[in-house]
């Protein structure tokens, strides 16, 4: 009896010892009228903060649920912290910390209850809980509020509620979907500051979707998924190294004629129409200014100079703006199968009608 | 064992924190029987002169009522998984490293409990109305109440795990509660209505609550004759389809509960 709770307890300090804490191979998902996942393959190490970048309905958050074994994949194999997200969905959820979309918290309980209960759902000793409970509620700066009910508190309070709450069992992995999305900048900066201090203490690793990318810039490394198919993924630098030097875009009062000069005097220098400017990718780009400037004959009627951004990246890779449509949900929910209300439609619900047509529409 | 235990009284005592907490619905919950008592109880009792009935109409009404609430009061607790996914904390419960069985079983005996509350608290009513009893009397219709409250709170569970809105649970007592309600013999006695309402009595779980309450309740106050006369099933049979029909549909809302996702 002891040898076998010794060797649990061995396999489980192996198991935190994992280098690669994430490993997803060829994973596919299929809702009845999209493809979420098209055979997404990559590989996350322990301690990293890795960014899942795309634009709404790229696939994200169902990622996001089949490694916390809220959804199954169609093929494929995933892998959270040496665990099977299939065969092993309760080892996996002991490993991991969760922070929704949406809130998750219960409203009538005050902040520490939640904490408590959540504490005691995932095994927690009291002794454990109250230094833990002190400790990252002082890093959120939550503990004077602790024995306050949720639904006073504000959209930023909450969120900083959940991010404690899903670090109370001290998890290997903390998954975060859109972290700071509907929140003030400045929350939004703190969020990720209680990130990156968690995970400097604890080497926790930290997997989020967001589609800021001025967010994702801070992560360590980033994928960029677009249909459900990874499109790039590397370090942030790496991916503007894949543009070269700066990007000048102008305007004139003749595009057309403009290119058609700008072609024949640099063929070395791609150019690009994006809406109604032209850009260029250039080394060196304030001297080439100049140079721009003379050598083409329309008038210039607007110019600008800058670095790449992961917005250009995206761009240059999709063809798109990550942020151009956003009436492509997909992440819709699974259908859960008979509802009793279904029956009921014609009498008194208009509104389940109209979602329904919605969803056939699409 | 112990962790699966601690996991039982996780949910439980979630269940139980928020209906003392939420002291309006704890009024409005006794409220409502207390009213029908009253003024039903006093009203009806004029049309019933005391010659023909061979015993007092409150005797009559007093367990119906008592089966009928704690009856309600346990489905409408189970109807905290709504308001959870509307709120979104059932997904933090679903994800959690707990079995969904000890969830399903938790939230049982959540609801069960709030309804023994409401049931003990319409008892101590009893002896103003006129209805004797003792201290083994009022145990075991506490535990009649907790064979009630636990099946109904499990029917709770089944139905409630299939809801997606709030709004739907007046769907449900419509065409689930009320039902049941009107052919529980609470409001009358089932001896002698038509045969088409007795066979569909015969499956009412509720019909056999009443029964079974009147028996517990009314053991001090009236002689078993004058019991028989206003049950249609006895006691040991009551108890018998209680627990039967709390196995089944354990089973069953258990097995409901674990496909939610």
């Amino acid at each position: 009896m002891k040898d076998l709770s010794e060797k649990a307890e061995q396999t489980e300090e192996n198991q935190n010892n994992i280098l690669e804490v994430i490993q997803v191979k060829n994973l596919k998902k299929r809702y009845k009228h999209i493809t979420a996942l098209d055979g997404i393959s990559f590989s996350v190490k322990r301690g990293e903060v890795f960014g899942f970048l795309g634009p709404n309905g790229a696939g994200k958050t169902t990622m996001i649920n089949i490694l916390c074994t809220l959804a199954l994949p169609d093929s494929g194999l995933a892998y959270v912290n040496g665990y099977h997200v299939i065969n092993q969905p309760d080892s996996v959820r002991k490993s991991i910390g969760l922070v929704f979309q949406e809130t998750t918290l219960d409203n009538h309980l005050t902040a520490e209850e939640n904490l408590y209960l959540h504490a005691m759902l995932y095994g927690v000793s009291r002794k454990d809980f109250i230094k833990r409970e002190r400790e990252i509620l002082k890093l959120c700066e939550l503990w004077s509020k602790r024995k306050m009910k949720v639904e006073t508190f504000s959209g930023g309070m909450k969120r900083r509620l959940e991010l404690v709450r899903a670090l109370i069992h001290w998890p290997q992995i903390l998954f975060l979907d859109e972290p700071t999305v509907g929140l003030d900048p400045q929350t939004r900066k703190k969020i990720w500051d209680y990130i990156f201090t968690v995970r400097n203490k604890k080497n926790t690793t930290i997997f989020l979707t967001t589609q800021y990318l001025n967010e994702a810039e801070r992560c360590d490394r980033i994928a960029i998924i677009d249909h459900g198919k990874i499109v790039a993924i590397d370090t942030p630098k790496n991916l503007k190294r894949m543009i070269g030097g700066d990007i000048i875009i102008f305007k004139t009062e003749n595009n057309k004629q403009a290119e058609k000069e700008f072609r024949k005097k640099f063929p070395e220098y791609p150019i690009k129409w994006i809406g109604k400017e032209l850009r260029i990718e250039i080394d060196n780009g304030d001297r080439f200014l100049a140079i721009l400037v003379k050598a083409i004959s329309p008038h210039i009627t607007s110019m600008q100079l800058r670095q790449p951004t992961l917005e250009d990246i995206f761009l240059e890779i999709t063809g798109r703006k990550i942020r151009e449509e956003i009436n492509g949900e997909l992440e819709e929910e699974e259908n859960r199968g008979f509802d009793i209300t279904s029956l009921f439609t014609l009498f008194n619900s208009p509104e389940i009608k109209e979602k329904k047509s919605k969803t056939e529409k699409r | 064992m112990n962790k699966k235990l601690q996991t039982l009284y996780v949910i439980w005592y979630r269940e139980v924190l928020i209906y003392l907490r939420n002291s309006l619905k704890f009024f409005t919950s006794i409220f409502l029987p207390l009213l029908i008592l009253i003024f039903f109880g006093t009203g009806l009792k004029t049309i019933f002169p005391t010659t023909v009935l061979h015993y007092d109409f409150v005797q009559f009404f007093f367990p119906g009522i008592l089966a009928l609430s704690v009856s309600i009061m346990a489905i409408s607790s189970t109807m905290s998984i709504v308001w959870d996914r509307e709120f979104g904390f059932l997904k933090e419960i679903l994800v959690s490293p707990i079995s969904r069985s000890y969830i399903a079983l938790g939230k049982i005996l959540g609801a069960t409990t709030t309804a023994i509350l409401q049931g003990a608290l319409i008892l101590l009513i009893m002896p103003y109305l006129g209805i004797n009893f003792d201290i083994t009397s009022f145990i075991k219709t506490v535990l009649v109440i907790f064979l009630i409250g636990y099946g109904m709170a499990a029917l709770g569970i089944f139905f409630a795990s299939r809801l997606k809105r709030i709004e739907s649970f007046s769907i449900l007592s419509q065409i689930i509660i009320a039902p049941m309600a009107f052919l529980s013999g609470a409001f009358f006695p089932l001896k002698n209505v038509p045969s088409w309402m007795a066979i569909m009595a015969h499956y009412n779980p509720l019909a056999y609550s009443v029964d079974a309450l009147r028996w517990v309740v009314l053991s001090k106050s009236l002689n078993n004759e004058e019991i028989l006369l206003m049950t249609t099933h006895s006691l040991p049979v009551c108890l018998l389809f209680l627990l039967a029909f709390n196995i089944v549909i354990t089973f069953l809302s258990v097995r409901v509960f674990k496909k939610l996702n």
